[in-house]
């Protein structure tokens, strides 16, 4: 008895000590904000407010110049201009800590003990790089939450946890009732869809996804060759869960779209979707393209190299999909990871993407704590030579570019490296409690 | 009979005087006006360096300025640069000045993207030196092919335009223009400004770090070469550590 009340203690500690933190954080950006000249809030979160503000007079969200998100959020801050300007911050951090509860629940379902899963997710939960970036209001949090939902419910048995925290928050009965009655695989398709609406890049985890919910081959349709083969390959994919998945997932993120598009017409399918797939953003960021797609704007070549580039992305998610999609955080972590390095565009806001699914992967890492310490050096080395230039370009005026050009292929090499070294020590773990249930 | 007379005679004189005193007042306010014009000096400097800057404008009017005199500075950006409109209202709020626009400005375009606008500033006066900082930011330009590293973008002193209560029009053929512009930076009316017509100074160009056009083959190829290279071994990596 007193071992449980100190593990939940413990647990407790944990989880109220990092909220605590990040309050005060939110705390101090509100004093350094209204004393300093550098402003402690992040840019993103006056274009949140300021969309809020045109939604709470019944204007368009999109009336806000460089407003590129889905309404949802614009919505959903609505109370920073009716209530406080912190509600949205306040928001963000609690999606922060939901998250790490997140990576605690699909840590303890795979099987590790509850002092490990806690010491793992630590590794969210005190790491100073999301603190940081939700207490400074930029919303990937939400999408972390969302996201590791996903991964929760697809797990199978932590539906429960899920539905009571989710509905906790949503406090509908009716929804409650229909959680209980759909079951996870529906719970994941509504996460999946919602992710999806907030930022196109979990359309990625589709082909994983798929994968692992299709009917496993039996030993007599191994030995089959062929065109028989392929045919029992596409046939595999039709089965009730994964049609039920599709369904619902393609569902909720077609009404959303459905229902933004009747309320604000054509600019919400730009703003939003397009503008991020065809942008060419040429100005310097991490991606190891910058510099070509910069030199060629306008050229005749600019579409055949947009394409060149996008084809390495493609071909890496393909192998990664068809490698890892038994497990599927570790295939998920993957695919963010590459979408990120061989991007277009990178900047360190999508770091976050892939960083609230490492957690999940470093606990069956077969790295020692030297190895492990040494690739996150060096990535912070590789981010750091790449700042040197861009710092002494835009704000003092040296012509860098060559220097910022190479900075981001190493940048690129060495996240490549970081990969294959996780890759290579990476053990699945076959346990008991990963039950897929029908 | 002469009482009547007297009295219609000391009403007339009341109202020439007060005709004449305004008159020769509007004359006063006016030649204050005109004096200020012609000895008023407008001045602009870049400060900062990269992309992100000031450009600092100054005011040197005559010492003897009038109150209720009203300053208007009409700056004509190029399409190299830019200015936040949010920036802007945060600032305004801290500083003396007042600040509009005549068209929405895209604050990411490049430059070839993107078109030249207009801003009004309508500082306070007090005192005979005006000082305005307004910080803009430049946009990206596309590359040279020439094999320099720079291009300049030049940005012009802004026009100084003055107005005073109770004059409304300068007479002659003084180096000055009458021009009609808002009152105020809410732009809810119009009044007539004098312009100053001589501009003693030229434009203030600023150097600016462009790509440089002549290395595409290299980078290109460099660049498709180390992706190339790292997909590759990536891929077979996954391969062979794939989870069956």
């Amino acid at each position: 008895m007193e071992a449980l009340i100190t593990k939940l203690t413990e647990k407790h500690v944990l989880f109220a000590a990092s909220f605590a933190i990040r309050l005060a954080l939110v705390a101090y950006g509100d004093y350094q904000d209204r004393t300093m000249v550098v402003k402690y809030t992040d840019i993103d979160y006056h274009v949140f407010t300021d969309a809020a503000r045109f939604i709470t007079e019944g204007q368009s969200p999109y009336n806000r110049s460089t407003y590129r998100y889905t309404p949802l959020l614009a919505w959903l801050l609505a109370p920073n201009v009716l209530l406080s300007l912190a509600f949205g911050k306040i928001l963000f951090i609690v999606c922060d800590v939901l998250s790490g509860l997140l990576i605690y629940r699909i840590l303890r379902l795979r099987g590790l003990n509850p002092e490990t899963a806690r010491r793992v997710c630590s590794l969210w939960l005190l790491n100073p790089l999301p603190m940081g970036v939700s207490s400074r209001g930029n919303a990937e949090a939400v999408l972390a939450a969302l996201v590791l939902g996903t991964l929760l419910c697809m797990e199978g048995e932590g539906f429960f946890s899920v539905s009571k925290i989710y509905f906790g928050m949503l406090m509908l009965f009716l929804m409650y009732f229909f959680c209980l009655l759909a079951g996870h695989l529906t719970w994941a398709a509504v996460l999946y869809g919602l992710s999806v609406h907030m930022k196109i890049y979990p359309i990625t985890y589709a082909l994983p996804i798929a994968l692992s919910l299709r009917t496993t081959e039996t030993t007599s349709e191994k030995d089959k060759t062929g065109w028989r083969r392929f045919i029992g390959f596409t046939g595999s994919f039709l089965n009730r869960r994964l049609l039920l998945f599709t369904c619902v997932a393609g569902g909720v993120f077609c009404s959303l779209t459905a229902l933004f598009y009747y309320m604000y017409g054509w600019e919400f399918l730009h703003e939003t979707y397009l503008y991020h797939l065809i942008r060419r953003d040429i100005r310097h960021n991490f991606s190891p393209y910058f510099y070509m797609l910069y030199l060629t704007t306008g050229s005749r070549w600019s579409q055949w190299l947009g394409l060149a580039a996008f084809l390495p992305q493609l071909v890496l998610l393909l192998v990664a999909s068809w490698s890892f999609h038994s497990d599927l955080a570790f295939c998920c972590f993957l695919h963010t990871a590459i979408f990120v390095s061989f991007n277009k565009v990178c900047t360190s806001q999508y770091f976050l993407w892939y960083l609230c699914l490492l957690p999940l992967v470093i606990p069956h890492l077969s790295l020692s704590l030297k190895q492990g310490v040494g690739l996150l050096l060096l990535w912070f080395a590789g981010q750091g030579i790449w700042l040197g230039p861009a710092y002494f370009l835009e704000f003092e005026g040296y012509n860098t570019f060559l220097l910022i050009w190479l900075a981001g292929l190493l940048f690129l090499i060495i996240n490549s490296f970081i990969l294959i070294q996780i890759i290579v020590h990476y053990k699945p773990t076959q346990t008991p409690q990963r039950l897929k249930a029908e | 009979m002469h009482f009547v007379l007297y009295t219609v005679f000391g009403c007339l004189s009341t109202c020439y005087c007060f005709i004449a005193t305004a008159v020769h007042s509007e004359e006063n306010r006016c030649d204050l006006l005109k004096q200020q014009l012609q000895s008023s000096r407008v001045s602009v400097q870049i400060t900062k360096t990269g992309f992100h800057r000031e450009l600092l404008t100054t005011v040197e009017l005559r010492p003897d300025v009038p109150s209720g005199l009203g300053v208007l500075l009409i700056h004509r950006w190029p399409r190299g640069v830019y200015v936040d409109p949010f920036q802007l209202a945060t600032l305004s709020q801290q500083s003396h000045w007042q600040m509009s626009l005549d068209s929405a400005v895209d604050l990411e375009a490049a430059a070839h993207q993107a078109e030249g606008f207009v801003t009004r500033v309508y500082p306070a006066v007090d005192g005979p030196t005006i000082r305005v900082t307004i910080p803009f930011h430049f946009r990206y330009h596309q590359p040279r092919y020439d094999g320099e590293t720079f291009t300049t973008v030049e940005i012009e002193p802004p026009q100084l335009l003055l107005r005073t209560e109770g004059c409304l029009q300068l007479s002659g053929s003084e180096p000055h223009a009458t021009v009609d512009a808002p009152c105020t930076h809410s732009n809810a009316s119009t009044c007539p400004w004098v312009r100053l017509q001589q501009q003693e100074r030229g434009p203030v160009g600023v150097g600016l770090p462009v790509g440089d056009g002549s290395l595409v083959a290299p980078v290109s190829a460099g660049t498709l070469l180390v992706t190339t290279l790292c997909c590759v071994s990536l891929s077979t990596r996954m391969w062979k550590h794939r989870i069956v």
